[in-house]
């Protein structure tokens, strides 16, 4: 199975959240390829990548291993990288790894977006 | 018995053949995630550390499946490598992998058996799991 990889174009200054869709399988053949179109992206200055996961059907090790890496880099920013709508089967290899500490997880986009809305409500009173 | 180069691609011609497998006998693609995962992660330890991805070597895989039994063995003629010997827990670490520490992992849950057996020059390793207690991750 392929992996179809989802990024949107994003100006080199822009700051703010990109979300990259994934859909398919992100195995030992694959990841190669999305830490490859992840590059550019996290050479910007976004803050925050989400992943939207509902159309990825597999992953194994070589996968949660891109997304700890590009975890690393926006954290270095002050930024997350939040998941979204992950399949059952995904969520548990998420949950048997324990592989990525105080990752946030969420269930859709709307609940992702109240999540922010929320941190930046936050940011704002305290600046 | 499938005859595979070593390469990440050819691991997942693997695990392609394994969905197909499953499929031909009426498998249900849910109960096949766990031997999947577990035949991607067996198949690149192979790949990466006992042949180097090197594509002028071979592994195999052969997959059977009696009862409710599935049956999954690997076999390189690679440099003798036991994961069966890996701690239990392998510290987890939010940035890095230890040696094949997710992978094996998470083919200790998703399987009820792993063994290991070096026999004339090849690393053999048998993966096995009954479908029938699949729900009850261990």
């Amino acid at each position: 199975m392929a992996l179809e990889i989802q990024i949107p174009q994003i100006d080199a200054k822009k700051t703010g959240t990109a979300t990259v869709k994934l859909n398919g399988s992100l195995d030992t053949a694959t990841a190669p390829e999305l830490e490859r179109r992840l590059a550019p992206l996290l050479a910007t200055s976004i803050r925050d990548l989400v992943f939207d996961l509902a159309d990825l059907r597999f992953i194994s090790s070589a996968g949660l291993r891109v997304f700890a890496s590009a975890r690393k880099a926006v954290s270095a920013r002050g930024g997350q990288a939040p998941f979204i709508r992950m399949q059952p089967q995904i969520q548990e290899v998420f949950a048997i790894i324990q592989s990525l500490p105080g990752i946030a997880i969420f269930k859709d986009v709307a609940e992702l977006d109240r999540y922010l809305a929320a941190r930046q409500h936050a940011h704002d009173s305290e600046a | 018995m499938l005859e595979l180069q070593a390469s990440p691609k050819e691991v997942m011609r693997a695990v392609e053949a394994l969905r197909e497998f499953g499929v031909v006998r009426g498998i249900p693609e849910n109960e096949l995630f766990g031997p999947m995962l577990s035949l991607e992660e067996c198949g690149s330890n192979i790949v990466d550390h006992a042949l180097h991805r090197n594509e002028r070597e071979t592994f195999r895989v052969n997959i059977e499946y009696a009862g409710d039994l599935l049956t999954i063995e690997l076999r390189d003629r690679g440099r003798a490598f036991d994961p069966t010997s890996l701690p239990t827990e392998p510290p987890l670490r939010a940035d890095a992998d230890e040696l094949g520490g997710w992978g094996v992992r998470l083919v200790r849950r998703y399987m009820d058996e792993i063994k290991y057996r070096r026999e004339a020059g090849e690393n053999i390793l048998t993966l096995t799991k009954s479908l029938s207690r699949s729900k009850n991750l261990k």
